[in-house]
């Protein structure tokens, strides 16, 4: 216990280390305005600006600097909490009714970048849309964030310059999902469907040219809100699919930006051998590993037999082999300092696969036991996992882990096409998943992953009593209570094996020196705004 | 000559016929559709939402009404939309032409360049230590993928030159000596695998050659030796050779994906690999298509350069 807790420090403080000498003082220089950088995409946009049809960074992060949100995580910041969070479309907010009403006073100086002026009537048109509300002027084909809106009764747009959320219930989070990269504000006056080929936004920079297949350009918005900002002239996002390619074109200086989640530890190790004055800084991702089991079908509607999956699988083993080091440990929420609502170190060494190796294995082989399954009689089941490299690394390796406690798991590989219908439709008995946090905060994770009848509660998990305490967390207004009920909420759901949490990845995010004011933040999916970012060159 | 051609294009319409019977059969024998990918993008599966896309896009229609709704927009020169990008698919389709075709032209080039003197040369000087060297390096070249070539050529440059080739796709207008830079890599890297094979077809076919009555005959009449050699014996050896070549540059058009990949070309066979993953069948179906035709036009170009080549060549009807 004692070795991986030390060893936990050590890579710790390694990180830090090695973001302290990496990370250059931007701060102490005055920003210049000017120049344009390139920016990597790892594949093209897989619906156009659509932010709210997708869940996938390959939109959100080149379709941002089009749009503003009402609230923004501060992007200078990487660490992302309520305490964060700035004004954008909204210039200040007030709760009220004890947290029953949210309103926000919007900027009267913003015009989309067709010239019409932006009003409350846009953001009542975006979240009314967003909510499925009857009364809503638009419908989107995919909706993947409705559950975000769910305690939503109503909003109001009392006059052009402000609007009201009106709660069925004190739900404190909602400023924070407000604030995530997934919640930017739609034009009115655009079809919802235009935006998966072209993007009217308010954000500080204006589409002007997306070729299928090979980069997004955008210009700097004069008309923009924030005076002097943006302060480059452009942005182009190459695509490149062929990841030995994309190294290579950021090592030959013609991409000036990585994409956040794809430098992985070697290939920062190997770009700052080529290059010192690269800039690496680690950070977490927001992606976690995690095993889906299927609840409602045996085997693994046994818990004794899911709590025996999560007690075999040594996690610290598994980031050192799958990821070199490049990941940390941690329950459903993201561990200090990446975010603020993870376990603390002895909260989580209590928990099933967190302790001594064997002692672990020797738990689960009792509880396999008592559930019948035995050397005699072992288990035999297929683990699913999507056919891609970084998924089917991490499910061989669980299923080496579970061969040592008498389970028999054999590798079914599902092509990207067929993974989320059929973890969607519980047609799998145990697989190996990546989960993406669009924001840090307790009530998009488990209403999302965990809750009854949530489409993307892929294990099927449903209990009541934590279903409560969901709802009870949501609205406690005290950040202490809340923290500490949130924290109850992770061991359960751990000790229950609803969705077993293997590591949190990390990301090596690479940029050159000259770009400025590119700060990563503890999830790749909120800061891709770019209105900040400078070039020194 | 006539009639033979109408014969051959009677013959190319049927077998186009059949491609596409086979592609639209294949496309959606496997798994999964355009549906699943978009709700993929989104981590759930909504089914309702799921079933109104379908109809949107008409996926909900019999599988042979789909299929006489694509041969409908074919024969009036409509190749529908693109799924993914809801833009028409001629229009995505059309700036990835000139990529590819100037790739694999090139990468011909350097092929028939590096390969039918080399294999001349060999043929020539049988059995001598250049013959050997020009053996080796012509198997060297069939044994290494060119994709796997063209990564080391990528790495090689970055590490030494600190340098690649533009990943954008640069105009010739823009910048001549970029583009050049941009295509005469992955040329070199497709091209010296296509030119080992036509090295090694001209070697033997013209050690046959050379081994024939008219041109012991020619030599006996006292010829000089690049007169027997390019003049008479080359000429009968073409025949083969031609052939690999039509081969190759057919398969180039849709083989070309890797190399592609590589050095970021914005190509037909890159993005047909996209577009068969994202199961966007109007690009699918319309790209093979064109692919096929391709290949048919190529065969029959072969074929009539058999009798310019060979006047012995005649053509049946």
């Amino acid at each position: 216990m004692r070795n991986w807790r030390l060893a936990t420090i050590v890579g710790g403080l390694a990180l830090t280390g090695l973001a302290g000498l990496t990370l250059t003082p931007a701060a102490a220089q005055a920003p210049k305005s000017g120049g344009t950088i390139n920016i990597m995409l790892r594949e093209d946009l897989s619906q156009g600006f659509a932010i709210h049809e997708t869940a996938t960074i390959s939109v959100v992060f080149p379709a941002s600097p089009c749009f503003n949100n009402l609230v923004f995580f501060d992007p200078l910041k990487s660490v992302e909490s309520v305490d964060t969070i700035i004004g954008e479309l909204a210039e200040r907010w007030s709760w009220q009714d004890n947290y029953r009403n949210l309103v926000f006073f919007l900027r009267k100086d913003v015009k989309w970048h067709d010239g019409k002026p932006f009003t409350s009537r846009d953001v009542k048109f975006t979240f009314d849309m967003l909510r499925e509300a009857p009364e809503a002027q638009a419908k989107l084909r995919i909706n993947p964030r409705k559950d975000w809106y769910a305690n939503v009764e109503a909003v109001e747009a009392p006059d052009p310059h402000s609007v009201v959320f009106r709660l069925k219930r004190p739900q404190p989070s909602l400023l924070a999902m407000l604030a995530s990269g997934y919640t930017p504000v739609y034009a009115a006056h655009v079809p919802p469907a235009s935006y998966r080929t072209g993007c009217i936004g308010t954000g500080p920079f204006k589409l002007k040219e997306w070729r299928k297949g090979e980069f997004v350009e955008y210009v700097k918005n004069p008309d923009y809100f924030v005076k002097g900002r943006p302060y480059l002239d452009g942005l182009k996002y190459i695509v490149i699919v062929e990841r030995g390619t994309r190294t290579a074109a950021l090592q030959a200086g013609q991409l000036d930006v990585a994409m956040p989640g794809e430098t992985t530890k070697t290939a920062a190790e190997q770009l700052k051998k080529a290059l010192p004055q690269l800039v690496v800084t680690p950070v977490a991702t927001a992606v976690t590993d995690n095993i889906i089991m299927n609840a409602k079908k045996p085997p693994f509607d046994n818990p004794k037999v899911r709590r025996a999956v999560s007690y075999a699988i040594d996690r610290r083993a598994l980031i050192q082999a799958v990821h070199q080091g490049a990941a940390v440990l941690g329950a459903a929420m993201a561990p200090r300092p990446y975010g603020v609502w993870g376990l603390l170190d002895k909260d989580l060494a209590a928990l099933p696969g967190y302790g001594k190796t064997e002692d672990m294995k020797a738990r689960a082989r009792t509880l396999l036991a008592e559930a019948g399954i035995t050397p005699q009689n072992p288990l035999r089941v297929e683990m699913a996992t999507r056919a891609i490299a970084i998924y089917v690394d991490m499910a061989s390796f669980v299923i080496n882990e579970l061969k040592q406690v008498g389970i028999e798991a054999s590798l079914k590989q599902i092509e990207t096409a067929q993974w989320h219908a059929m973890a969607t439709r519980g047609e799998y008995q145990i697989g190996a998943n990546l989960t993406g946090l669009g924001v840090d905060d307790p009530d998009p994770n488990f209403y999302e992953n965990y809750a009854c009848g949530s489409p993307r509660n892929y294990s099927q998990y449903c209990n009541e009593p934590v279903m409560k305490l969901f709802d009870q967390q949501s609205q406690e207004l005290d950040p202490k209570k809340r923290l500490a009920l949130v924290a109850a909420i992770q061991k359960k759901l751990e000790e229950d094996a609803a969705r077993p949490i293997l590591d949190h990845r990390i990301d090596y995010f690479t940029h050159w020196p000259h770009v400025k004011n590119m700060i990563p933040h503890h999830n790749i999916y909120n800061f891709g705004r770019m209105q900040e970012v400078w070039r020194d060159k | 000559m006539k009639t033979y051609l109408v014969q051959r294009l009677a013959i190319a319409v049927l077998t186009l016929f059949g491609m596409s019977v086979v592609i639209f059969a294949l496309l959606r024998l496997a798994p999964g559709d355009i549906v699943d990918i978009l709700f993929s993008t989104a981590g759930f599966v909504d089914p309702a939402a799921r079933t109104e896309i379908m109809r949107e896009l008409g996926l909900d229609k019999p599988i042979w009404i789909q299929y006489l709704d694509w041969l409908r927009q074919i024969f009036s020169g409509d190749l529908g939309k693109s799924y993914r990008y809801d833009l028409p698919a001629w229009e995505i389709i059309r700036p990835l032409l000139p990529v590819t075709v100037e790739l694999a032209a090139l990468s011909m080039i350097v092929a028939v360049v590096l390969g039918v003197p080399t294999g001349v040369i060999s043929a020539v000087r049988q059995d001598t230590p250049l013959d050997y060297v020009l053996r080796v390096l012509s198997l060297a070249g069939l044994s290494m993928p060119s994709f796997w070539l063209g990564m080391v050529i990528i790495l090689g440059l970055v590490a030494w030159l600190g340098w690649i080739p533009p990943v954008t796709y640069v105009s010739p207008g823009e910048n001549f000596q970029l583009h050049a830079a941009q295509f005469l890599l992955p040329a070199l890297a497709v091209g010296y695998r296509s030119s080992a094979l036509i090295m090694r077809i001209t070697r033997s076919s013209l050690l046959e050659v050379l081994r024939e009555d008219y041109v012991r005959t020619a030599w006996a009449k006292g010829q000089t030796g690049r007169a027997v050699i390019w003049r008479h014996a080359l000429k009968n050896a073409m025949l083969p050779v031609i052939t690999v070549i039509g081969i190759e540059f057919a398969f180039l058009i849709g083989g070309l994906v890797v190399t592609e990949q590589v050095f970021n070309l914005p190509g037909l066979a890159r993005f047909l690999v996209q577009a068969i993953l994202w199961r966007d069948y109007p690009i699918v179906q319309n790209l093979v298509m064109l692919i096929a035709i391709v290949v048919i036009l190529s065969n029959l170009a072969v074929d009539l350069l058999y009798g310019v080549l060979d006047p012995r060549v005649r053509y049946a009807g």
